[in-house]
């Protein structure tokens, strides 16, 4: 599949799986998509430091539209409304996100605040599992803590209704940056 | 014969409206789900995989084990080895009290349960925390079994929940599920950031880089081995695969098989010990992985029952098992349900404590075409009933029918035919009676059942056998005893369609019952006394096909025979050679007519041909016919297509599906009989979608399935007919 069919497929798949896919065509334009999405979730933002969120300019964005930012200390991402993570890969098949989780930060601000996003290159985006462990192989050190992410935490224990949010994050938006801007991508 | 507590568990779970709906609901719910997310991809092919790779890893845990362990220290972490429970339960207080902790967060683990963690924990001062929403209920429900493997509180309504729940905070809480799961979370986030230890079990061990595979929806395992600075593994020996790239169909198949989805929310994979807050600040966190034995060497040794080390723990066999569906995990106890739970119970706990669960399977084999990981279980749970025989004996009951009167083929004849002259007045001239010493048992089955015939087909068959001068295929019949003393007239068709077809017939007389209810009541004995004589009849008949018009027969002698005699040098190979020779009398019309088959498309009615009887009538007026699968017939001889195809290309016959055709109709020889409180409600859902199929007519290919049907449409009150497909076929081509 070309990269454009995955990215297509991906983002089928995942908001299938109940995750919300924001496609934006260069990094410079997170700050301001984030701003606007997360104002109505809540202003205390856990970050996770990360190549996408520096080039971004997320933390000087984020504070300057009044939100309150996280970075470290012993109760990190225990109060905040949302956790941003940048994650490793996507998985089309099943709108999946992977990441090598084996940093703490990392772990806590995708798992405890209510809204999680997701920070994704699209060029990140393989076909399946397969592809992405084969990724991790070949880098040489599979990962302590490895996760995969599909939709938001999810339980249908009681009665078996569908209810989002049980332990992890009720929310997950997914940031889907193109990286070579937005021409050849018709954005 | 079940214990007294066990049919009181039977009685109950049959009893509670709102577990038995929730199943169903479920049930049906997830046969749909399970299609749709399976479509698309080679299922088959997946099987073969995650079979060869768990058989594979099966036969090497000494091996794997070592590996995983060198890996999983080689990263700074620990690996203990338990042999049975009461180690790991040891070990894990060990860690604990070395580190003052008082409160573990647990997510799900079968293990921990097997392994009764939570009282002993208890027992000795810690408190531990289910963090899985289903678990944590039941856990606040003192008393109360879990009725399901994935989904354990899949039995009670929301406003029992709440119940709960009220009790738990000491104030109101409304039946709201949206606000319930709101309540868990910030409940069990307390119990998350202040445990001193999570424990999890595992989905997957993989050896080559010392990998835990976790997965879960809720999100729970990745709180309870991130948070706490303690995290404690309990691993089967059979959750070990080889490497990495393994995991890849195991993956594929366990959310899709288990719940439906393409994939869980979460799947977590752990390589050693990873950071952790410790108190003052970041630090490594303490990694023990947990392998445990308990029963699992010893079930890799066993040539037979390996094959249950395969399974995933999808609980997608329980979940289209239709006696599962009326009695739910509640009944099976033992923390593992269903056909396969027996077998496991019978290693991780004892042959005893899996006695009662095994015979509740009434061997449908709907599990085994289901399975991902391709494990044959009701072939199993037969093995684990032989067993079970061979260790406690026969009940009193099925030692005298069995070896007393089956075994010995003159004695139940004579038997036989007196029962036809004594229940003369008892039948009232119907062809049903309520009371009959049908399988020479004396309970009743709430459920018409048939008269002995007055004259059995081994006394009819002088009149039917004309020799042929050019005979196309010389055949031998084997009836079966509910043929040959209940229907006779079945067997009758078959020699009226055959000799039609050019096919000599001929009915050996030494031929014995097939050994089919020894062989389902573990008495093996019996059955190979059966086998033996059964071959020397048919050998005798020195015909080049033999034919049954039974599918369960049909099993014994193709498949059951060869098994029961492997290894015994006088008779393997005579079983071989009889066992190829055997073939469903369906099979074989449809193999002679193969060319022409009438079309069904062609005009009916244009005379001459037609006379079909009360059964169909003749002229352009069809006959709507519903077919049954059998479950030997479909599931074992795979013929349901066939058994299709030849009634389609009979004229005046029209085919109308049924739902769920291929589900059980509660028969299993003696299983009505046993456990008719289970039998009956199976029977009456088959009643039901013959009913609204429309059809006037139902077909199947096994006299047990005719025998059941008729009783229970008989008991109705209703006017559908059931034939089997030889009296269809000979009737509609008189
Ligand atoms: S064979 Fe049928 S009754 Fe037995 S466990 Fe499997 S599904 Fe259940
Ligand atoms: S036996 Fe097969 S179907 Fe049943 S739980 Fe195990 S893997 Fe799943």
């Amino acid at each position: 599949m070309a990269q454009d069919d995955l990215i297509s497929f991906f983002t089928r798949q995942a908001e299938a799986m109940g995750a919300q896919v924001i496609p934006v065509d260069g990094v410079r334009d997170i700050g301001p998509q984030l701003v606007e999405v997360l104002k109505s979730y809540g202003r205390k933002v856990a970050l996770v430091d990360s190549p996408v969120a520096r080039e971004a300019g997320l933390e000087a964005a984020l504070a300057a539209a009044g939100f309150h930012i996280e970075k470290d200390g012993a109760g990190f991402a225990r109060q905040v409304d949302t956790g941003i993570v940048e994650f490793d890969y996507g998985i089309a098949e099943t709108g999946t996100l992977a990441m090598d989780a084996t940093g703490l930060k990392e772990r806590l601000a995708a798992m405890l605040p209510l809204t999680c996003v997701a920070l994704l290159r699209a060029g990140r985006i393989r076909a399946n599992l397969s592809g992405v462990i084969d990724a991790y192989l070949e880098r040489g050190n599979w990962p302590g803590y490895f996760t995969l992410v599909t939709g938001p935490s999810r339980t249908a224990d009681i009665e078996r209704s569908l209810t989002i949010g049980v332990h992890g994050p009720e929310r997950l938006l997914i940031i889907l940056v193109k990286d070579n801007g937005g021409d050849r991508l018709g954005r | 014969m079940a214990g007294k507590e066990f049919r009181r568990r039977i009685h109950r779970a049959l009893n509670n409206a709102s577990l038995r709906g929730a199943l169903e609901r479920f049930a049906d719910a997830y046969i749909i789900s399970r299609e749709q997310v399976y479509a698309g991809r080679d299922f088959a092919a997946l099987r073969e995989r995650i079979a060869a790779i768990k058989a594979g890893a099966a036969g090497r845990y000494e091996e794997l084990a070592e590996q995983f362990t060198r890996a999983v220290e080689a990263r700074g972490g620990k690996v203990f080895r338990a042999k049975d429970a009461a180690a790991a339960r040891e070990y894990i207080y060990r860690v604990a009290k070395e580190h003052g902790i008082t409160d573990i967060v647990k997510s799900k683990s079968f293990a921990s349960e097997e392994i009764h963690l939570n009282e002993f924990l208890q027992e000795h001062g810690i408190t531990p925390h289910e963090t899985d929403l289903a678990e944590w209920i039941l856990q606040l429900m003192p008393g109360e079994r879990p009725s399901h493997m994935v989904m354990p509180a899949i039995h009670l309504p929301k406003e029992e929940v709440a119940r709960v729940f009220s009790r738990y905070l000491g104030e109101p809480v409304e039946p709201d599920i949206k606000n319930m799961v709101r309540i868990a979370r910030r409940e069990l986030r307390k119990k998350f950031l202040t445990a001193g230890m999570g424990i999890s079990g595992a989905n997957i061990a993989v050896a080559e880089t010392g990998t835990i595979v976790i997965c879960t929806n809720e999100g729970n395992a990745r709180l309870a081995t991130t948070v706490p600075p303690v995290h404690v593994a309990i691993v089967g020996y059979e959750k070990l695969v080889p490497e990495l790239k393994d995991i890849v169909p195991i993956l594929e198949a366990l959310p899709r098989s288990g719940t439906g989805q393409p994939i869980t929310s979460y799947v977590t994979m752990i390589t050693g010990p990873v950071p952790a807050w410790l108190g003052e600040g970041e630090g490594i966190k303490e990694l023990h992985v947990i392998l445990l034995d308990n029963g699992r060497t010893r079930m890799a040794a066993d040539p037979v029952f390996k094959e249950a080390l395969q399974c995933i723990r999808c609980a997608s066999c329980t979940n289209v098992c239709p006696v599962f569906q009326l009695v739910s995990g509640q009944v099976y106890g033992h923390i593992y349900s269903g056909g396969i739970g027996s077998i496991l119970t019978a290693f991780f706990n004892s042959l005893e404590d899996a006695a009662d669960p095994q015979s509740l399977c009434i061997g449908c084999r709907r599990c085994a075409e289901v399975c991902p990981a391709k494990i044959n279980i009701p072939d199993l749970v037969l093995k684990l009933r032989e067993r079970v025989v061979e260790k406690q004996g026969l009940s009193g009951g099925y030692r005298i029918a069995l070896r007393g009167v089956v075994a010995k083929p003159e004695l139940m004849h004579t038997l036989l035919r007196a029962a036809s002259r004594l229940q003369g007045p008892v039948t009232c001239g119907r062809p049903f009676i309520r009371h009959l010493p049908l399988f020479f048992s004396s309970f009743t089955a709430g459920r018409s059942l048939p008269a002995i015939a007055g004259k059995p087909l081994r006394d009819r068959v002088k009149d039917l056998e004309r020799p042929l001068s050019w005979p196309r295929l010389r055949a031998a019949f084997y009836s079966g005893c509910v043929i040959d003393f209940v229907y006779p007239e079945i067997g009758e068709a078959v020699y009226k369609v055959l000799g039609r077809e050019g096919v000599q017939v001929t009915f050996p007389r030494g031929q014995a019952c097939c050994g089919a209810p020894a062989i389902y009541a573990g008495d093996r004995e019996t059955a190979v006394k059966l086998a033996r004589q059964n071959i020397a009849a048919l050998e005798g008949a020195g015909a080049e096909v033999i034919v049954t018009a039974c599918p369960t027969c049909a099993v014994a002698l193709k498949k059951d025979f060869p098994g029961l005699l492997a290894g015994d040098p006088a008779w393997e190979g005579r079983a071989r050679a009889i066992a190829a020779k055997v073939k469903d009398f369906t099979e074989l019309v449809y193999e002679l007519t193969g060319g022409r088959q009438e079309s069904p498309g062609s005009p009916a009615g244009n005379g001459e041909k037609q006379h079909p009887g009360e059964l169909i009538p003749a002229g352009k007026q069809t006959v709507k016919v519903t077919y049954h699968d059998s479950c030997h017939f479909k599931r074992h001889l795979g013929l349901d297509r066939v058994a299709r195809e030849v009634l389609k290309g009979r004229q005046g016959i029209e085919l109308v599906e049924m739902r769920e055709s291929d589900r059980c109709c509660g028969f299993g020889g003696s299983y009505s009989i046993k456990y008719p409180e289970i039998s009956r409600p199976i029977l009456e859902r088959k009643l039901k979608n013959i009913m609204d199929s429309g059809a006037k007519l139902v077909a199947a290919d096994c006299p047990g399935c005719v025998l059941q049907l008729r009783g229970g449409l008989d008991q109705l009150g209703s006017d559908v007919e059931v034939k089997h497909t030889a009296e269809i076929l000979a009737a509609s081509e008189e």
